[in-house]
């Protein structure tokens, strides 16, 4: 009896190792904002054929692509996504912080970003309004479209585009600081009509009729004229805008329980590639901007920063703006969050205020 | 006979065992129950209370918060007491009366049950949005915006509760006793002097009922509501988007103080209804 | 009450109630058909036949069939229980029932969340309920419980416990006074409280969108998928699932008219 069994486990052994090796399957989740969709769509048949040549091992993917702080809560919650693309910096951040990010995901050439894109302003076609530049969407009743900061990382970037154009001094009528531009945003929320949960509902909402102007990222621009409807809206590029930079990284926790770290590892040095990048600009985004600082020329101000594009834009389409801006200018995400949208935020409060 | 049935009530006198399996039964259900429907309770108890009574009180009596509670419930609301009145008349109409199509009607009337909530907001979109003929025909000749609105709030709940107030009433009403109305009629009441006095009375406390359970049904919604009220705080944000939006943005002191008050809130009515649905049934039991 | 044919008084309300239930109830699945089959029949066809689409509906039915199943077998114990028994706070728990009813989704996921999430009091709990398709499957029991338990109760309650008790004193076994005496009495009870069940597991969309992490082909029920494909600008494939569900629904509906016939009649 004992001998048969000695027999049998050697064999279910033996069959199980070959298959073990003929099963060289991974599966990798990625945890994706909702913006994206289309662009890893693309990316990530090209990464199954690259890497099926490369090391002959087979990667399924499982995709998830919902509103970015939403995505980052469920991550941390325990929804096991072995990479995150998201919105912004601070829900990164966030997955760091909870333990789950344990090495420096910015610590490569482009910093963490995968991608950018701009804060614009989409009209009807023919621009019926007249919509030229930030200050033409205040005061005049028109219905803005525009999602919710509270769920969505494409919102909170609309906000400090807001914001920080009017700080600047780029919107008329309102003074270059922080009571002109609370005051800017006041008068732009005051006219919100609906909050969507994520960029791109708030963008399907526009497209399906509603709203005068809506304020969204320029690749979904982009992502509504592929989808054949650029015909019935117009982009306007505010003189101010903010940079919209969108982090991704390896939950290495999760993707070392997965066994999947290196693979995971090769998929985001793959979205660097010109390969992905060029499918990234296909798909209406900017590739990552450097932070050239130059010292000023006059005597204790502080060094200019300049924008630069890490790969040639074609300027018609990613036309240059003319006072771009990042969120350092407000401390970065890490000050951003609590200041204006924590319990007691700027923005918080004024929402509060405004429609109450 | 009928002490020897008593007797056997307590499971005492058996050869059988089967006062152990009662045991086990009411023990299992017991657990189960407070497992599956405490817990959460106990969850939202614990963690809106868990910085203290203070806190928990700061952030419900913030205004965004305060504001979509009171919103969840005066739409709920509202929306009761239209499908108290409408869902009564339905009833009448489908016990009292025969005519062609009857059976359509009947089956017509479960279908919020059966309709998953989001196909309801994609729906309600769909018929009413802005850009709709009909959506633009009501907002630029009469005024009134349904999507995006308080209006579309109440029009979505009320095709949620719709069911409950007729399916609460209906068999009641076709039980009632006959010759009492007849005696009424036969008294010189009029048919609606006979109403008031006779019928309704008897079918308050079912009416009571499902106005009750739509209402408590209708403040925890959230599928359709996220999809067509617009979500704005202070205007058309529910309690349940407020929770979600509060959620999604890690504050959990809020949406768990939140989540408290509507559960609250919900548990009284359902305390509510349990209550009216045993004298509903006294009353009818008095009757028959 | 009996019947009676219409009167004048008769068809003011019928119109009343016909237009009143055409408006609110009826327009909208019109809306949603006319857009459905706007560009013809196929893009519909194409739409529920596509392989992704079908896997959600797969995975949706099988979640309803399974929680139905347990709410079944659990609904008739606590029934039976609540109404045959007296105990210490039965009252309480009898009101709780409806809790599911009326709870909003979002506090049901949440709570899964902070039960079962990865720092969750129940964190090392041996099964993954956050995030997976067994947590989805204890959602769609929660949300479906009292249907069965609410429409048993009253048929219970109705019979009296003479009858058991006589099987009883004849030598009947529980199992079988069970099965030759309670069964038989709640069976159309039974019935109609499962399709309920059913129709409700079918829809369900909140408390599985709130907890999120839904990844396309995994955990993807019917619903989340009308959601995604809204985000994908796949309208027809919305629109033409949407309406399937409907339909199935529609099926249920029917069914459950002709158990009601049955079950006031019988």
């Amino acid at each position: 009896m004992r001998k048969w069994f000695i027999v049998f486990s050697i064999l279910l052994l033996a069959v199980s190792s070959v298959a073990q090796a003929q099963e060289n399957t991974v599966t990798l989740t990625l945890a994706g904002f909702a913006v994206p969709r289309e662009a890893y769509g693309e990316i990530i048949p090209l990464f199954q054929a690259y890497w099926l040549e490369e090391t002959g091992q087979t990667v399924i993917f499982e995709e998830s692509y919902l509103a970015s702080g939403a995505q980052s809560r469920a991550v941390i919650g325990g929804f096991e996504a072995d990479i995150v693309a998201l919105s912004l910096e601070d829900h990164v951040t966030r997955i760091a912080t909870a333990g789950l990010i344990t090495r420096d995901w910015q610590d490569n050439a482009n910093n963490g970003t995968v991608s950018a894109s701009v804060a614009v302003l989409l009209v009807r076609a023919s621009n019926p309004e007249g919509v030229t530049d930030w200050a033409d969407v205040v005061g005049r009743g028109l219905d803005v479209i525009t999602p919710n900061p509270a769920t969505s990382g494409a919102a909170q970037w609309n906000v400090m585009a807001a914001y920080g154009a009017a700080y600047r001094g780029f919107v008329d009528g309102y003074s270059a600081d922080a009571e002109g531009a609370l005051q800017f945003i006041t008068a732009l929320y005051t006219d919100v009509l609906v909050l969507d949960a994520d960029g791109r509902e708030s963008f399907l909402t526009f497209e399906r009729g509603i709203g005068d102007v809506a304020i969204t990222y320029e690749n979904e621009y982009y992502a509504g004229v592929n989808a054949g409807n650029g015909d019935q809206y117009e982009v306007i590029y505010p003189t101010s805008t903010i940079l919209i930079e969108n982090p991704i990284a390896v939950v290495d926790v999760y993707a070392e329980k997965h066994g999947v770290l290196e693979v995971a590892d090769a998929f985001v040095a793959f979205t660097y590639t010109p390969q992905a990048q060029a499918i990234f600009a296909r798909n209406g985004f900017r590739p990552a901007y450097e932070r050239v600082l130059t010292p000023s020329e006059v005597e204790g101000e502080p060094d200019i920063l300049t924008l630069v594009p890490t790969v040639e834009l074609d300027e018609e389409r990613f036309p240059p703006i003319e006072d771009l801006f990042v969120i350092d200018t407000f401390g970065g995400w890490v000050e951003v969050v609590p200041t204006f949208f924590g319990e007691e935020g700027i923005f918080t409060r004024m929402i509060e205020e405004v429609k109450g | 006979m009928a002490q020897a049935v008593a007797h056997l009530d307590n499971g005492a006198s058996q050869e059988r065992n089967p006062q152990m399996m009662f045991w086990g039964l009411r023990l299992s259900v017991i657990i189960y129950l407070s497992v599956m429907i405490l817990m959460p309770i106990l969850v939202i108890s614990v963690q809106g209370l868990r910085d203290g009574w203070d806190i928990f009180w700061v952030s419900i009596s913030r205004p965004v918060a305060w504001n979509a509670i009171w919103l969840s419930v005066w739409t709920a609301g509202i929306m009761a007491i239209i499908n108290i009145v409408m869902g009564t008349t339905t009833a009448y109409v489908l016990v009292r009366y025969r005519f062609w199509g009857k059976g359509i009607l009947n089956s017509l009337i479960d279908l919020p049950f059966a309709i998953p909530t989001l196909v309801t907001g994609v729906m309600l979109t769909l018929l009413y949005g802005p850009q709709t003929p009909l959506g633009s025909f009501l907002d630029d000749e009469l005024g009134i915006k349904v999507i995006y609105s308080q209006t579309g709030i109440i029009l979505a709940l009320l095709f949620l509760g719709y069911p409950f107030v007729i399916r609460s009433v209906q068999p009641v009403m076709a039980k009632l006793d006959i010759a009492q109305q007849e005696a009424s009629h036969t008294l010189g009441a009029s048919q609606f002097t006979t109403f008031r006095r006779v019928i309704l009375p008897a079918l308050l406390p079912a009416m009571i009922t499902g106005g009750l359970l739509s209402f408590a049904r209708a403040l925890g919604e959230f599928g359709s509501i996220v999809i067509i009220s617009g979500n704005i705080p202070m205007r058309t944000q529910t309690a349940a988007v407020y929770v979600y939006a509060q959620v999604e943005g890690d504050k959990m002191a809020s949406a768990s103080g939140v989540s408290l008050v509507i559960l609250s809130i919900a548990l009284f009515t359902t305390l509510g209804v349990n209550f009216w649905y045993k004298r509903n049934r006294r009353v009818n039991r008095e009757r028959t | 009450m009996k019947e009676r044919n219409l009167s004048f008084g008769g068809i003011l309300l019928l119109a009343i109630v016909l237009i009143y239930a055409g408006v609110l109830l009826l327009a909208p699945v019109l809306a949603l058909v006319s857009n459905t089959f706007q560009n013809g029949f196929e893009p519909f066809w194409n739409a529920i036949t596509d392989g992704e689409a079908l896997g959600t509906l797969w995975l949706s039915i099988r979640l309803a069939v399974l929680a139905s199943t347990f709410n079944a077998i659990l609904g008739v114990m606590v029934a039976w229980v609540l109404v045959r028994h007296t105990f210490w706070g039965k009252g309480f728990l009898n009101a709780l029932v409806d809790l599911p009813l009326v709870i909003s989704p979002v506090i049901v996921g949440y709570v899964m969340i902070v039960l079962f999430g990865r720092l969750g009091w129940l964190k090392d709990f041996p099964i993954k309920l956050a995030f997976s398709w067994e947590g989805m499957l204890v959602l769609t029991v929660f949300v479906s419980l009292p249907f069965v338990i609410r429409e048993i109760q009253p048929v219970l309650s109705g019979m009296g416990k003479e009858q058991e008790e006589a099987a009883f004193t004849l030598g009947a076994t529980p199992w079988g006074t069970f099965w030759r005496v309670v069964f038989p009495a709640i069976r159309h009870a039974l019935t109609y409280g499962i399709v309920l069940t059913l129709a409700r597991s079918l829809g369900e969309f909140g408390a599985v969108a709130v907890i999120g992490g839904g990844t396309q082909g995994s955990t993807e029920s019917a619903t989340i998928y009308i959601y995604r494909s809204l985000n994908d600008r796949n309208y027809a494939g919305a629109y033409s699932m949407a309406l399937l569900l409907g339909i199935i629904s529609v099926v249920i509906l029917i069914i459950m008219n002709n158990l009601r016939i049955h079950k006031r009649g019988g």
